[in-house]
């Protein structure tokens, strides 16, 4: 080590102090009295509830030490574990020892299974008291630890001179005659020590759709191919790789990559899964920077801190929204842990992310097989610490200032068609009503209240005007407990319409009231007046959110959401309403409605409705559903990073990561393998806002960060090849894969950097390359000398991901909505997986018919419900950054490609445009398929066996030629030529 | 078979195995294997080429699979299994007592006195209450953990701390890591087997059963037990046997043709075996789920023809017939959705225990019994629990509702080298806490995973520059003391 951190430096000086005072101790401190009563009364306790996990030995040879604790000897004791050491010689009464054994502490009680008996205590306590003497024979006893990478976990001249620890230099590029590009030169010395010979270029026809696929996640046309096929200029290749990297295409596949790293999804996860509202923006904006070939550094600037520089745009707000992606548990256990935990998520991300090392495995304590020590983990941490808590609902959204919106138009379409349906729904609800009493179903039952408005009788709440705990609108909090005021509804200053009962003239006023369920109602009307913005929470759920006022009471069922909060029982609704200007006022009423008409009309089995109106209603109502959600959308919002102004509360070291047992201070600085820097923070224009984060994502993105440059081009070439130099693109470290060609990496790193961080730039460096445009071909000798293809000898094939998949499919059926951005749309999920779920999937939407058939990448990821196609060919996990794709070969997928709904739906739509497009001869459509699917025609061969399949279906099968079409189409999607890229 | 060619996550490193064929990064998954040490070389690359293969077990193995009941919502442990005889005069007072719930940690509540009678039963002199007299009947079978404790009291953490021992998602579930240490043993069935209830799926859904950072193929498969068991598994849309296998044939001869000169991409041959594999599992599963084959008198032992207890008892019974196929781990939800349909009992305790008990008991205390007839218990371990218990004290001003309890509660085992009639660990003398031999759940999963075969201490898996391991990084003991 050459920097001591102070507890380090602390604990060595008292160690040699006691040394020094060894002697003196034993004859001043320890009479022979105190020792015999250590060695009869309190050793054996010892010996029999602590050893064995402190000192002890674990059977296999080594030592058992829990928290790095030895409570073996004196020595032992005096050092203590990760929590400091555990006897306090000036007031023994306060030591660690005692208040772990006395279970006072909650978060730390020793020994776990069972508390000692208090007379063990009292010895123990005694036993301090005299200073904790020690039989002198194993006062001292230590056991060595074993760190089996110790060599790697200390910054030391080994670990600085660590391939991706140390500096970029940038290598001369190898000589070569046979080889012009210099990617390949580098590979091919390496080739040739190998003995290697790279394979000869891949045809025209594979390495387009190599190409195309690799580019933007789609395959070529025929045509395409065809028209690249008869370009015999130079440039010919160059032209279409340019083609492909100004496609609006490209970005959505390589968004993709960037969205998988940031375990991208658009919902928290936990109880609720609640949904990350316009989180979408986020994805749009990762796709438009590919798109635009926005310098990599700067991508990465505006996502740590783009509401903190100089001049924050709408892009680089929506950008921070990289900080709110993670699972969020709206009600854990530990709420102080789990704020820690946020922080953790970020910390993982960002260095395993933008630097490919993993930070966070030193947060409980140094890094077991890299040179982080544990404090360099919280001093990165210390740069998201001033990050405001993540939010329910709409909390952490922000305006975003739009020089120009898309989807502007869309929202009065919207609108339209939304008072169209209303208007048709009334009517229909108003037949039924009438149907339904004809036929002699009792009319309205009577309501019952839960809540009264004032106009039937004022309701008492209690209420505050000074702004409460977080935790104010959650089922445990107790407004009555708090001193909060009682008083009757409504509240404010007078309104139309409406008298206040109780005045309220200030800005803000929290209210809190319960009410008592027996069972839960299937509707609930509520009946509102506020002035102005209100949000509504039902048992810790929002549940309602309005800005602006109202200028009379208004009535209305709520929302599934309010539905789904309830609880029998106790259930408590919260309430905030703010004022801007003018006047104020809050009064509510909730009731279980007579007749949920609007639900007896969905339900299966009212008599007054033939199936045909019941499907056309349910449609209307979908519909309406679908337009809310896109109304909501489509506001001029994006969820994005915030700070508790340029205050930071102080990050202290966490003893064995938790948040309860606070150690040293630690300042903003950057890990010690790199120098160890203290971060320079410098005021912001943002007044809100620390600087932490600018001054990390300024570290980051300078040009000789060793890592920055390196971590990306590896994954550029990863997405190309298959495979990175280094195999393990999240982790550069000592636990991580060397790369094969270092050099080679150095080279592009530092083109990356001089070519301004240019990611377009680098495809046309790699793709130029004759590696890339390699055939994949065995060639036997290389084989048995290189199987895993290290060296590069040849490209290597890959199959299609979940999203290729999908997004294929779609293109060659002649369904594929190309349509960019916008709010995210729902694919539909199979009844039985909808089943699954605890709200049997009420909270999957519907999207229109055109919507449903956009590509992938705009689809919800919801961190709960997945679409079975999607997982099921091994789409990225959204709790865990995924720096590589499994590319499993399991018999689900089988299953799914040939039984699914989708799979028949799609084979149907693909035999529907053979019909359309081929007319009725099967030969034409077999070739016309074989075009679509594979870009070729297909062998003579080929076409006879396809001929004999659809015979067999028509004559045994007795099947029409329609749907024996159908057949072939499905067994084409399984393909494996489709489903492979070579 | 089935080929993991591709991982995702960081792998290591310099033990790559080079004279190995096949595809491009299958090698990094037996680098993965073979560097986290727990698998040998060999077993490592037999993974590479089957994940789910079986594997010998490298301690002895008591248990071959297991079967989880699992109660959610939290099922009250002072109304079940844990006699607390002076909780009853205490009904209706109001006491200092520290508990920690949905409502917040409080320092004093109502005393809810339990609703139910307890009886002794059997050899060992067990009480359990009248909620579960059939259950009772097999106290001699079963070794009960009064002391469980968990670290949230909140459902969506506590369910994910009980399925994969962390309380954030991500992590893989205990029959992940049974699948991924084990392998199976028939590959024409899931390896991971989950039943659901009728009224839904648990809070937070397939995170319960997810394979996390660990490859899709050991995740748990939803089976129902009427209908289509298994997603996709029967066709839907008008394609018959003949008609399928004819697609296959045609596929088949198709994707031959493509191998010509690829042989050595080892994928694309897998891809045709999985096609023909899972026409196979098209007959199999159905088989499997077929309890027409089964005996009047055995479904009556899982109360089949009794109608409240007809779906949890056909749920127990397919779990046997599974089980008896091979099936390594297969888990069984009492209660789903919110509220009342689970054993989340905050409003009226009875009425809400009455009705889940009622629809179990007799389902359970039959697989016990069928187990063991059969000999299978001893091979077969069962695990009965919630993801935490009960407050002694209620909830709101009114009623008998009890809030979660996560500082002391009731998990049993039974069979699959498990001491019958024994009673581990202690609640304080109202419920509150768990006071002697405290578990947590890592405790639990050592002790599952102990009695298959695996030590708990070495089963890893690394990711994100840790070996990461379903009890935890530091080293921790199952619970012997319940062991046969």
């Amino acid at each position: 080590m050459l920097l001591f951190s102070r507890s380090k430096i602390l604990s060595v000086c008292r160690s040699l102090l006691l040394m020094g005072l060894g002697v003196t101790m034993s004859v001043h401190a320890q009479s022979t009295e105190d020792v015999a009563f250590f060695r009869d009364q309190v050793k054996p306790i010892l010996e029999k509830n602590c050893f064995e996990c402190h000192g002890g030995s674990d059977g296999k040879g080594g030592y058992k030490m829990k928290s790095g604790l030895q409570l073996i000897s004196r020595k032992g004791l005096l050092k203590g574990g990760l929590h400091g050491t555990a006897f306090n010689e000036k007031n023994p009464e306060k030591s660690l020892l005692l208040e772990v054994i006395s279970y006072r502490n909650d978060d730390l009680q020793m020994p776990p299974k069972n508390k000692l008996p208090d007379a063990e205590i009292a010895l123990i306590t005694e036993w301090l008291r005299r200073g904790a003497p020690w039989t002198p024979e194993d006062a001292e006893m230590m056991r060595e630890i074993h760190e089996p990478m110790a060599d790697v976990t200390t910054v030391n001249e080994k670990t600085k001179s660590h391939w991706s620890y140390k500096s970029m230099t940038r290598p001369s590029v190898p000589e070569s005659a046979a080889f012009p590009h210099p990617i390949d030169r580098f590979l091919e010395v390496q080739r040739q020590q190998h003995g290697l010979i790279a394979n000869p270029p891949a045809n025209k026809a594979e390495l387009l759709r190599r190409a195309s696929l690799d580019l933007t996640g789609l395959a070529p046309t025929l045509q395409q191919i065809k028209e690249f096929e008869n370009d015999t200029s130079p440039d010919a290749w160059s032209k279409q790789i340019d083609r492909l990297l100004s496609s609006p295409q490209y970005g959505e596949k390589w968004g993709r990559h960037w969205l998988d790293l940031v375990r991208y999804s658009e919902s928290n996860g936990f109880e609720r899964d609640a949904e990350k509202p316009m989180i979408w923006r986020y994805r749009d904006y990762v796709i438009d920077a590919f798109n635009q070939d926005k310098p990599y550094d700067q991508f990465l600037l505006e996502q740590l801190a783009g509401d903190e520089i100089e001049h924050p745009t709408r892009e680089s707000l929506i950008a921070t929204g990289y900080h709110r992606l993670m699972q969020w548990d709206d009600e854990p256990a530990d709420p102080l842990q789990h704020s820690f935990d946020i922080i953790d998520d970020n910390v993982r991300i960002t260095t395993e992310t933008m630097l490919g090392m993993t930070v966070g495995c030193a947060r409980c304590h140094d890094h077991k097989g890299d040179p982080i020590p544990q404090k360099d983990y919280f001093q990165f941490a210390s740069f998201f610490r001033n990050i405001s808590p993540i939010a329910k609902g709409d909390g952490n959204l922000r305006n975003v200032p739009a020089a120009h919106v898309k989807f502007v138009s869309q929202p009065r379409e919207w609108e339209n068609e939304k008072k169209i349906l209303l208007e048709k729904m009334a009517s229909a609800e108003d037949e039924f009503r009438q149907r339904t009493e004809a036929a002699g179903i009792t009319g309205p039952i009577a309501d019952v209240a839960l809540i009264t408005d004032a106009r039937k009788r004022p309701w008492k709440w209690h209420y505050t005007f000074d702004t409460p705990t977080n935790d104010w609108n959650q089922v445990g909090f107790r407004a009555e407990m708090q001193q909060w005021k009682q008083g009757f509804a409504g509240f404010g200053t007078s309104v139309p319409g409406a008298k206040a009962k109780t005045p309220w003239i200030t800005q803000d006023i929290w209210l809190q009231t319960t009410f008592l369920l027996e069972s839960i109602p299937t509707s609930l009307v509520m009946s509102l007046y506020h002035d102005e913005d209100i949000e509504i929470y039902c048992n810790g759920q929002p549940v309602y959110q309005k800005e602006k006022y109202l200028l009379e009471y208004e009535e209305k069922e709520v929302s599934d959401a309010f539905i789904a909060a309830l609880q029998t029982g106790r259930n408590v609704i919260a309430v905030h309403v703010k004022q801007s200007s003018g006047g104020q006022f809050f009064d509510m009423g909730l009731m279980i409605q007579g007749r949920p008409l609007r639900r007896e009309m969905l339900a299966d089995n009212s008599p007054q409705m033939s199936d045909s109106q019941r499907e056309e209603y349910r449609q209307w109502n979908e519909r309406l559903a679908e337009i809310d959600k896109l109304l909501a959308q489509s506001k001029d919002q994006a969820l994005t990073v915030a700070e508790n102004g340029e205050k930071v509360p102080p990050t202290f070291i966490h003893l064995r990561g938790s948040a309860h047992a606070e150690g040293d201070e630690v300042q903003p600085a950057f890990p010690l393998i790199f120098g160890g820097e203290t971060a320079q923070i410098m005021p912001t224009a943002a007044s809100q806002s620390s600087g932490r984060r600018l001054a990390l994502a300024k570290w980051i993105t300078r040009a000789d960060n060793p890592r920055t440059a390196r971590v990306m081009v590896n994954r550029l070439w990863q997405h190309h090849f298959g495979r990175g130099l280094s195999s393990t693109p999240n982790d550069f470290g000592f636990l991580g894969t060397a790369a094969t060609h270092p050099q080679l990496l150095d080279w592009m790193a530092m083109e990356f950097v001089e070519k301004n961080w240019s990611i377009k730039a680098m495809h046309r460096l790699i793709m130029t390359s004759a590696a890339y445009q390699m055939s994949n071909r065995r060639n036997d000798a290389n084989l048995a000398k290189d199987p895993a293809n290290e060296q590069w000898w040849r490209f290597q094939p890959r199959r299609m991901t979940s999203e290729e998949l999908r997004d294929n499919i779609l293109a060659v059926t002649g369904e594929l909505n190309l349509q960019q951005g916008g709010p995210s749309i729902y694919i539909p999920i199979p009844e039985e997986v909808l089943a699954t779920s605890s709200t049997k999937g009420s909270k999957w939407g519907k999207s229109a018919p055109d919507q449903v058939n956009r590509r992938t990448v705009y689809a919800v990821s919801k961190r709960s419900l997945a679409v079975p196609l999607l997982t099921e060919h091994d789409q990225a996990d959204t709790d865990n950054p995924c720096p590589v794709r499994f590319a499993t070969i399991v018999p689900t997928q089988a299953l799914g490609m040939i039984h699914s709904d989708f799979i028949h739906q799609k084979a149907k739509a693909f035999s529907q445009r053979l019909q359309r497009e081929a007319g009725a001869d099967a030969a034409t459509k077999i070739r016309m398929a074989y075009q679509l699917a594979l870009q070729r025609e297909p062998l003579e061969s080929e076409l006879k066996r396809a001929l004999e399949f659809l015979d067999l279906m028509q004559q045994q099968e007795k099947l029409d030629p329609e749907v024996s079409m159908q057949r072939f189409c499905i067994a084409v999607f399984s393909f494996n030529e489709f489903i492979f890229i070579d | 078979m089935i080929h993991i060619p591709n991982f995702c996550g960081q792998i290591h490193r310099r033990e790559f195995i080079h004279q190995l064929g096949g595809g491009f990064t299958s090698l990094a998954l037996t680098g993965l294997l073979g560097q986290s040490g727990f698998f040998s070389q060999a077993q490592a690359a037999e993974m590479m080429a089957n994940p789910l293969a079986p594997r010998e077990p490298q301690l002895p193995a008591k248990a071959k699979s297991v079967i989880f009941l699992f109660m959610y919502g939290g099922p009250s442990h002072m109304d079940t299994f844990d006699y607390k005889p002076k909780l009853y005069p205490l009904d209706g007072k109001t006491i200092p007592i520290k508990t920690f719930g949905r409502g917040g940690k409080k320092n004093e509540g109502r005393v809810v006195g339990p609703k139910w009678k307890f009886q002794q039963y059997g050899q060992c002199g067990k009480y359990v209450s009248d909620l579960f007299p059939h259950t009772a009947q097999c106290v001699d079978d079963i070794a009960f953990i009064h002391s469980m404790t968990a670290d949230s009291p909140i459902h969506g953490s506590a369910m994910l701390m009980m399925n994969s021992g962390s309380l954030l998602s991500g992590k893989p579930s205990l029959g992940s890591w049974l699948n991924y240490g084990l392998g199976s043993m028939n590959e024409n069935l899931p390896g991971y087997v989950v039943m659901l209830d009728q009224s839904g799926g648990p809070i937070s859904g397939a995170k319960n059963w997810s394979s996390g950072y660990m490859p899709a193929s050991y995740q748990g498969v939803v089976f129902r037990s009427q209908g289509d068991p298994i997603l996709n598994l029967a066709d839907k849309n008008g394609m018959n046997r003949t008609q399928q296998r004819s697609l296959l044939d045609y596929l088949g001869d198709v994707n031959h043709s493509h191998l010509q000169g690829r042989e050595d991409h080892t994928d694309l041959a897998s891809r045709i075996a999985s096609y023909e594999l899972a026409y196979r599992m098209q007959s199999t599963a159905p088989e499997a789920i077929d309890l027409e084959l089964e005996p009047e008198h055995i479904k009556a032992l899982y109360g089949m023809d009794q109608p409240r207890t007809a779906d949890f008892g056909r749920k127990c019974l397919l779990a046997r017939r599974l089980v008896e196929r091979g099936v390594r781990f297969i888990q069984i939800y009492s209660g789903g959705a919110h509220n009342d349909a689970n054993w989340d009992a905050h409003g009226d305790l009875e009425t809400n225990h009455n009705l889940h008990a009622g629809n179990t008991d007799k389902a359970i205390a039959g697989l016990l019994k069928d187990l063991k007839q059969r000999g299978l218990l001893e091979e077969t371990l069962v695990v009965w629990g919630g993801e935490f218990g009960r407050q002694p004290t209620a909830e709101y001003a009114a009623g008998t509702g009890r809030d979660h309890n996560s500082y002391g509660f009731t998990m049993w085992m039974a069979g699959g080298g498990i001491k019958g009639g024994i009673s581990y660990g202690e609640t304080d003398e109202l419920g509150s806490q768990a006071v002697v031999n405290r578990c947590q759940v890592k405790h639990l999963h050592a002790t599952i995973l102990h009695q298959m075969g695996i030590d708990p201490n070495k089963l890893n898996y690394f990711y994100n520059g840790l070996e990461q391991k379903l009890v935890g990084v530091e080293e921790i003991e199952p619970i012997h003391e319940i062991m046969a």
